[in-house]
């Protein structure tokens, strides 16, 4: 055989798994450059809040356009046990990493919100994940934290999980370390350094950390009080950690404007010290910067409320989730009850300015079919691919708030949906041949949450 | 040992349970094989709220996910409710949702 008759095909092809070996990429550059477009997407299944006796379970959902399967769900790691309500997760090792030999990409850390259990999925064959460990709550109770939320690997190997509660599901939350074989190692902050604990988002070269409040998982599990708001139950506060010391060195309370200030985005950059945080029922976004040694906050994009007929009161938007993009031009976030995702221009970080937005689903939602599915909830978790062309969110908020406010979801399930982005005119589209049906499962419908890709993503990745 | 009537709401289904003295009604039920919501199984989430119809149940640690008006009104939360006495209890995902309403309808 001659080498023009090799197979290139495959050649490329194991070319392009190896090509992926380590935790990530130089810069936020880099990675838009280097990176492949998207051809498997992660995707949190969970089947808590519904009468679906089975347990939650990792979608593996092909993404790849060229591929047969594409749009479906191509496999599932189911949970060993029910109840968890999986939710957030992140990866072993991100860009924060790229420095540390021999450290891979590779292990998925999802916890469950309810449960408190911790599980570690090895990703080695891609559209064949394996659970491989699995840290029981009583571990975790052991140092008086439950409720675990967002997953970062810290630069030297080990991983950072924010926990929103005691062991009791009451405050203080904080923070639990594990080591890089995934054994619990502790605390990493001072307990009582913060009251409420939500998301968080490192700078190390700013050597800063925000974290954010939602409320004791005692307070927000059962479902959405408005009297825990009167009773100031809820957070409405950003807490700026020293990095290094692990200490908290500032606290910026956002009052009415902020409350429940959910996802926390520094820009890609690391030397930036501009970000974003979506405060859900003030539904506004919080642009912060530090300036003269300490840091500020304002709210740059208010979201007005909008009377929905018949109804008590006006609808707050409710933002849950947002991201940036990684060539730091973009926001991009959803408006669950109204039903909107949104895109907006950054490029003046305190002066954003709208591109576009999509109305689908949610109270006030234009397109409420895609393929002739109804969409019974509004956007929620967001992701974009690495070159910012592909937007793809899931519909699910949290099964005890979808219950509240989309009861039809636990009926019918999630949906995945995807719009096309130019970010050179600042446009989106809705690409109305992509869905991904999380309410036609063997066991029953399911809500789907966070999305992750494998090669790093702008909801997770950490520049050292 | 007491004898505990499930009751699924939105459905004709019912089941009887057997529960020892000292175990909680999910564990029984869990242990014959019937399966109902749960989450943190510490009384924190509520995910696992039934409601009392007859009967006497008590819960052997605080149950933090209930507030007084829901235990005013018969609520409780089975992965931490022993029964003193038979009892029937309406469950399934739809009791919890009756928690707390949508506040803006
Ligand atoms: S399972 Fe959480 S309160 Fe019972």
């Amino acid at each position: 055989m001659s080498d023009a008759e090799q197979p290139a095909e495959t050649g490329t092809h194991e070319h392009h798994n190896h090509d992926h070996e380590g935790p990530g990429y130089a810069t936020p550059q880099a990675a838009i450059e280097e990176a492949e477009p998207e051809q498997t997407a992660y995707v949190m299944g969970l089947h808590v809040g519904q009468d679906v006796d089975a347990p939650d379970f990792l979608a593996v959902v092909d993404v790849d356009p060229d591929s047969d399967t594409y749009s479906e769900i191509i496999n599932r790691v189911k949970m060993p046990n029910k109840g968890d309500e999986l939710h957030h997760f992140g990866w072993n090792a991100c860009s924060s990493s790229c420095h540390m030999e021999g450290l891979e990409r590779r292990h998925l850390v999802i916890p469950g919100q309810r449960s408190s259990r911790i599980h570690i999925v090895d990703t080695k064959e891609r559209r064949d994940p394996e659970l491989t460990k699995v840290i029981e709550p009583e571990t975790v109770y052991d140092h008086d934290l439950s409720a675990p939320h967002t997953v970062h690997c810290i630069p030297d190997g080990e991983i950072l999980i924010s926990m929103l509660g005691d062991a009791d599901g009451d405050l203080p939350g904080g923070f639990l370390e594990l080591n890089d074989d995934f054994e619990v190692q502790g605390r990493w902050d001072p307990p009582g350094e913060i009251e409420m604990n939500y998301d968080y988002w490192y700078q190390p070269r700013q050597n800063v950390m925000l974290s954010t409040e939602w409320a004791a998982p005692k307070t927000y599990y059962p479902g959405f009080d408005l009297d825990d708001v009167e009773d100031g139950k809820y957070g409405q506060r950003l807490n700026f950690w020293d990095w290094e010391a692990g200490t908290v060195e500032q606290t910026i309370d956002l009052g009415e404007d902020g409350l429940i200030p959910l996802e926390a985005r520094f820009l890609h950059t690391p030397e930036s010290t501009h970000g974003y945080v979506g405060a859900a029922l003030s539904s506004n976004i919080i642009h912060f910067h530090e300036s003269d040694g300490e840091y500020h906050a304002e709210p740059v994009i208010e979201f007005d409320d909008r009377e929905h007929e018949g109804w008590d009161m006006p609808v707050p938007a409710l933002v849950t989730d947002i991201l940036i993009s990684m060539d730091d031009r973009y926001l991009f976030g959803s408006n669950w009850l109204h039903g909107e995702v949104w895109m907006y221009d950054i490029s003046d970080p305190s002066n954003p300015r709208k591109a576009d937005s999509i109305s689908i689903g949610g109270y006030f939602g234009d397109i409420q079919q895609v393929q002739g599915r109804d969409i019974v909830a509004g956007p929620q978790m967001l992701q974009l691919s690495l070159d910012g062309e592909r937007l793809y969110w899931t519909t699910s908020l949290f099964s005890s708030w979808d219950n509240q406010f989309f009861p039809e979801e636990a009926e019918q399930g999630s949906v995945m949906l995807k719009a096309d982005v130019d970010p050179r005119k600042g446009t989106m589209s809705l690409d109305r041949e992509f869905l991904v049906d999380f309410g036609d499962l063997p066991e029953g419908p399911a809500r789907a949450h966070e999305i992750r890709w494998p090669d790093g993503d702008c909801t997770s990745d950490v520049w050292q | 040992m007491t004898e505990v009537l499930l009751d699924w709401r939105d459905s004709d289904r019912t089941e009887t349970v057997s529960v020892p003295d000292g175990e909680t009604i999910l564990d029984a039920a869990a242990a014959a094989d019937i399966g109902l919501p749960f989450g943190c199984r510490t009384g924190a989430c509520g995910t696992c709220t039934a409601r009392l119809l007859s009967g006497d149940v008590v819960h052997h640690r605080p149950p933090r996910a209930l507030k007084d008006r829901h235990l005013a009104d018969g609520y409780v939360l089975l992965c931490i409710a022993e029964p003193r006495t038979d009892a029937h209890l309406a469950v399934g995902a739809t009791v919890q949702a009756e928690l707390v309403p949508n506040p803006w309808k």
